[in-house]
Order: structure tokens, then C-alpha cells, then sequence
């Protein structure tokens, strides 16, 4: 049985950790280092930065948040947001990071995302993708944190992504969003059924159980949260207890 | 197409710049700038952050609630909302908060989106009476053909019943009391004599938000009185006799539309749009009309403000975002045209496209507009701005 991985998600935005819903309305939360801490400390098995504005201000500012963060907090840690060259890539790497993830640059030049892989191995190429439900069983592909249509299948763009060479896939629903309404289940499903990579769920957590859905019902692999753990509504440790309660394979801590 | 003298029409300054600290410029009709190059509406964001004694504000509000509180089952406020972030919050504060009893009054959309309308639909199943005003179609779409013709902003007829409409209902239903959000005139920049007390001037509003023509105006081109009615303000004395006051919940409580898209979300089922809207960068705000980016687009040719100078001015003030941040989004953003119903525009309107670039062009003022090979480029822009003030 797979082992599931606990990840909070850091929006960041400018110096700050930021919180949306449905990806807008980004409210400020507090220093990332803070927060990066304290979840480390609760035993998060990796940890996700997000530059939510990179694409929008295009912009890339989170060598200065990742470096600190590599000298406090010893998990893999995964950034997204802003990356558009294989040049990038090494830098944010040489900052610290183990992953990146890479969203709007790869639905504009997907060759892309064969470049990292080659350069950097698949392991470290995450395909991030925010999702927007359009109909029955169909989701979009967005961009510029859940601003602009793209026009990309969600299910067929996963696909191409992995076959370029992408190692992991970030899933996010932007419906479910900052709703903590839990995660849409029908997404993950739908993609986690077509790719062999590993999935990780975002976007919905709100309760504890909600992880334990996302990996039965969805066929997640790992479980991003941002809302439940940066409001103070659960920890790490605790939605750990409650999804090895659940059953679920988890790094022991 | 005749050429418009903009800056006679509104008053405008001819040497252009911008504020210090955000992105708008002194175009922007009524603002005013201080010696330090410092716009009325961030010096007024200064003010509400640091010297206002909120606290004591809130009791003001008690108070107020208290002397229009009826207590026998009638409505005691009227609330202008059309299920936005913005209007539900009043609403729902004033009804869940300070315990009055709400009526909810709205105009409709030019051309509603199915946004805006699930979310007024979702506002009003969140515990609230609500009455929309729908004027005449056929009327409404001439009103739109000629105020875009005219006035260069299809907008105007929705702003008069918008403003109009709610004095209506506060006669017929013997309510005294109106509440908006935020008084634009003082958070966007404009006539600051409104900063310092919650109510709006009835007198006000032809200057403000008429653009110095009523609703009668219209008569010249056709209209008839009678297709005039709905848009036209309730009598004078009317209002008078019924002792109308419109307040503002800006001056009582401090006022943050982020916030109120959390609120909203979270009581009144307020669903931001899919995408962002077209000129801005936004998913949250005035989503209700489909005709509303060629308001803003207007707004951009006349004065080189588009929806995104506006939107990052707000949230700069709102300290959501540096300066810097602005400038990039007004670059990237601002003059977008708004495409996405761009057809059913002129189809609603009953113009062609060359009709409607025709009256976009003669709103291009030569003090900001120069055209080059590539097409029309604005003389003077924000990102290129450094705080400096430029001829």
C-alpha cells in the first residue's frame, strides 16, 4: 500500500503567506518562515510553496523565502509559481528546493516540461494544474492562480504532461479552493485513473476526514492543506492520527 | 463623428499626473491632489487607518439603528444590493448584526450574467426580502443606444434607476432610512466634503452621478416622459415629506471590499466569477452586467483610468498591494478591450462596430492620446511612473 504524504501549501505572495478562496480575495496571513516552522515541526512530510502572483506580476520572488526555509526546515520541499525556463528551474533548485512545479509557462510551451525532466530528472518535475469544473465529469485547465481559461482538458493535458515527463502532479480545484467544502474526489479520480504518477489533492481541505476521502475516493497520493492548518482549525499531527485512524499508510513520526 | 472637448466636460486638469502613492491620475474627475502630490482618496485611506475612532463609529451606527428601528414588522432600511459583495454585506450586518429589519432593493443589469444573477438569487435565499426593479426593455436599450452615443457610457440609465430606485421603495414603504456601502466619492477620490459625515446630499446626485444630465435629459432625443418615469427620482418633495436620509456603512464601520468577499462567501453564498473580468485582474467584483467593461473601457479612453487603475488604486490604499505591483497590472491589464461580449454589446445597443469606435475615438482627448503606427498609445502611463510628476 502507497504512503501517503501530508503537505501544506504556502501561497505566497510578495514577502507574505497569503490566503485565498477560490484562489481571490488573497487575505494576509503572516511571515511563510513562521508558518513553514511550525509544520515542519508538527511533522509535515514535504512542504508546497506557491508564488501566487508570479505569472500575474511576471515576476519570480521566492529565492529569498526558499533559501531561508531550506536552513530551518528539512523536508522536500516543492516551489511553483513563476517558472518559465530551465534556467528557473536551477535557481530555484540552487535555492534550496527539491521540486518545481510548473503551471502556466508549461500550457504555453509544454516542450518545457521535457526540458526539465531531461535536465533535472522526472522526479523533480511537478505539473501543476488548476482545475475548474466546466461540466459533467469535465474540468479547464487555468492559469495566472485560477485567472485566466486556457481551454486545455484537464484529464488530456495530465496525460500529455506525464508522457513529456512529469514525475508528480499537483492537482488543484479552484471550485473547491479555500471553500473547505473537502476536495472534488470526481477530479482526482479522474486523473489519478489515467496517469501513473502521483497526485497530490488540493484545494478543499477543511476537516481531517477530508484527506482520507481524497485518497479512497480520489486515489490521491499525497494530500495538500493550506486553509485547516494556517487558520489554526487543525495540525499536522492531528489530521495524521485521524487519517491513520482512517487506516491510511502514513510516514511514521 | 465630432470630436468631445473632455476636459471642459469634466473639468479636467491638462498637465496629467499621478498620485505618489497609488496608481490613479488627476483625470479622474472631482479627485484633488495635496501639495505632495498625494491623492484625496489615499489621503483619506490615511485618515480612516489612523485618526477615525472606529469604536466610537460603531455606537454612532447603534444609535442610527436605533432612531429608524420600527419594531412593528415594517421594513425599517432599504439597502441597494444586487447580491455583490458589497451590498450583501450591508444587508446582512445590518439585519443579523444590529438587528434591523432590511428591505433589499435592486436594479436590474442592463444585461444580467448568470453570475451576478446566482448570486443575487443566493443572497436573497441567505434570509432576505428583496424587490428588483426591471425598467422597460426596448426603453432601456434606446436609454443604453443614446447614452453611449451621447455621454460615451452605456451605463447611465442602470445608474439612474441604481440610484433612483431605492428612494422609490424608502416612499412607498415609509422607510426613512437608506444604507450604502461605501461612498465612492470619498474612497475613490472625489468631492471630500463627503468624508467627514455618513450622509449623501440628495442634491448631490445629478453632479455626481448623473454626469450633469437627468434622466429627462432624454426627452430631447425621443424619450417620452412617460418611458422616463422609472428612471427618474421620486418627487422632491417626496423624499422630503417621507424624511429620507441615505447613510453610508463606510463611515461606521471600517470598510474593506476583500474583506467582504470573505464575508459574503462565508453568509450570503457569494460565488466569485470563473475568470477573471475583462480590464481588470479581479474575479470578485461588479460581475452583475455584461455591459459593464464597456463602462469601464469608456472610462479608460476618456480619461486614461481604465478598471484596473481603479481596482489597484483601491487595493493599494487598501495596503493589499505595493505600488509596484499596480503599475504591473495596469500595464498588463487596463486597456484590455473587452471582447467577450463585445457582439451582444453592439447587438443590444443596436450599433455596429464602427458606430461604437467612432465614439471611442472622439473621446480621445489629444492631451492623453497619441496615435502611432501601432495604433492609439496613452501619452502618459502609471508604469512609467516614478512618483515624479511629468508634463
Amino acid at each position: 500500500m502507497k504512503k501517503i504524504r501530508l503537505i501544506p501549501r504556502l501561497d505566497i505572495k510578495g514577502p507574505k503567506l497569503i490566503k485565498g478562496i477560490h484562489l481571490e480575495g488573497l487575505r494576509v496571513m503572516g511571515d511563510p518562515q513562521e508558518f513553514a516552522r511550525r509544520y515542519y515541526e508538527q511533522g509535515a512530510d514535504e512542504l508546497l510553496y506557491v508564488d501566487v502572483v508570479a505569472s500575474l506580476y511576471g515576476r519570480n520572488s521566492l529565492h529569498d523565502i526558499i533559501e531561508r526555509a531550506a536552513r530551518d526546515v528539512f523536508v522536500p520541499l516543492t516551489v511553483t509559481g513563476g517558472i518559465r525556463s530551465v534556467e528557473d528551474v536551477r535557481k530555484i533548485l540552487r535555492a534550496g528546493a527539491d521540486k518545481i512545479g510548473i503551471n502556466t509557462a508549461a500550457t504555453k510551451r509544454p516542450e518545457l516540461i521535457r526540458e526539465v525532466a531531461r535536465k533535472f530528472g522526472s522526479q523533480c518535475m511537478v505539473l501543476s494544474i488548476e482545475a475548474k469544473r466546466i461540466g459533467d465529469g469535465r474540468w479547464e485547465a487555468y492559469t495566472d492562480n485560477g485567472r485566466e481559461k486556457t481551454g486545455l482538458d484537464v484529464v488530456e493535458w495530465a496525460q500529455r504532461g506525464v508522457e513529456l515527463g512529469a514525475g508528480e502532479i499537483l492537482l488543484t480545484s479552484v471550485d473547491r479552493e479555500g471553500t473547505r467544502e473537502g476536495f472534488d474526489t470526481e477530479l482526482l479520480s479522474a486523473v489519478s485513473s489515467v496517469v501513473p504518477v502521483p497526485v497530490i489533492a488540493s484545494g478543499g481541505m477543511g476537516r481531517p476526514e477530508d484527506a482520507e476521502k481524497a485518497v479512497r475516493q480520489g486515489s490521491a497520493d499525497a494530500v495538500a492543506m493550506a486553509d485547516i492548518l494556517h487558520y489554526g482549525r487543525s495540525t499536522v499531527g492531528e489530521i495524521r492520527a485521524a487519517a491513520k485512524a482512517a487506516g491510511l499508510n502514513l510516514r511514521t513520526v | 463623428m465630432k470630436k468631445r472637448d473632455v476636459i471642459t466636460q469634466y473639468n479636467l486638469p491638462t498637465e496629467v499626473r499621478f498620485c505618489k502613492l497609488c496608481t490613479v491620475s488627476n483625470q479622474r474627475p472631482r479627485i484633488t491632489f495635496d501639495e505632495n502630490g498625494v491623492c484625496s482618496a489615499c489621503n483619506f485611506a490615511n485618515y480612516k487607518r489612523t485618526k477615525i475612532n472606529w469604536e466610537e463609529r460603531e455606537r454612532e451606527l447603534v444609535e442610527l439603528c436605533n432612531r429608524f428601528r420600527k419594531g412593528n414588522g415594517e421594513y425599517d432600511v432599504i439597502v441597494p444590493c444586487s447580491g455583490g459583495k458589497d451590498g450583501s454585506f450591508v444587508a446582512h450586518q445590518l439585519k443579523f448584526k444590529y438587528g434591523m429589519n432590511p428591505l433589499a432593493v435592486t436594479w436590474a443589469p442592463l444585461k444580467a450574467t448568470e453570475i451576478g444573477r446566482r448570486n443575487l438569487d443566493a443572497f436573497i435565499q441567505s434570509g432576505f426580502d428583496n424587490v428588483l426593479g426591471t425598467p422597460n426593455g426596448q426603453i432601456t436599450r434606446k436609454l443604453t443606444r443614446l447614452s453611449t452615443q451621447h455621454l460615451g457610457d452605456p451605463f447611465q440609465p442602470f445608474i439612474y434607476g441604481q440610484t433612483n430606485y431605492p428612494m422609490h421603495m424608502a416612499v412607498k414603504h415609509n422607510v426613512q432610512l437608506i444604507m450604502y456601502g461605501e461612498n465612492g466619492e470619498v474612497e475613490y477620490g472625489g468631492d471630500m466634503k463627503n468624508a467627514f459625515r455618513p450622509t449623501r446630499e440628495i442634491k448631490d446626485h445629478d453632479k455626481h452621478y448623473f454626469s450633469g444630465l437627468p434622466p429627462e435629459f432624454w426627452v430631447e432625443h425621443g424619450v417620452s416622459q412617460a418611458d422616463l418615469k422609472p428612471f427618474m427620482a421620486p418627487s422632491y418633495e417626496s423624499i422630503m415629506e417621507n424624511k429620507t436620509e441615505i447613510h453610508f456603512l463606510g463611515y461606521y464601520k471600517f470598510w474593506d471590499p476583500q474583506e467582504n468577499f470573505y464575508y459574503c462567501r462565508e453568509h450570503t453564498g457569494f460565488q466569485p466569477n470563473t475568470e477573471r473580468s475583462e480590464g481588470t485582474y479581479s474575479k470578485y467584483a461588479s460581475l452583475d452586467d455584461r455591459i459593464d467593461g464597456y463602462h469601464y473601457y469608456l472610462g479608460y479612453i476618456k480619461f486614461g483610468i481604465g478598471r484596473t487603475t481603479s481596482d489597484a488604486a483601491h487595493e493599494i490604499r487598501d495596503g493589499k498591494i505595493t505600488r509596484e505591483e499596480g503599475q504591473a497590472l495596469v500595464r498588463r491589464y487596463d486597456g484590455e478591450f473587452p471582447q467577450r461580449y463585445y457582439q451582444e454589446f453592439l447587438d443590444y445597443c443596436g450599433i455596429t462596430d464602427e458606430e461604437f469606435q467612432a465614439v471611442v475615438d472622439s473621446w480621445r482627448s489629444d492631451h492623453l492620446w497619441r496615435k502611432t503606427s501601432e495604433g492609439w498609445e496613452l501619452k502618459h502611463a502609471v508604469w512609467n511612473d516614478n512618483g515624479e510628476s511629468q508634463g
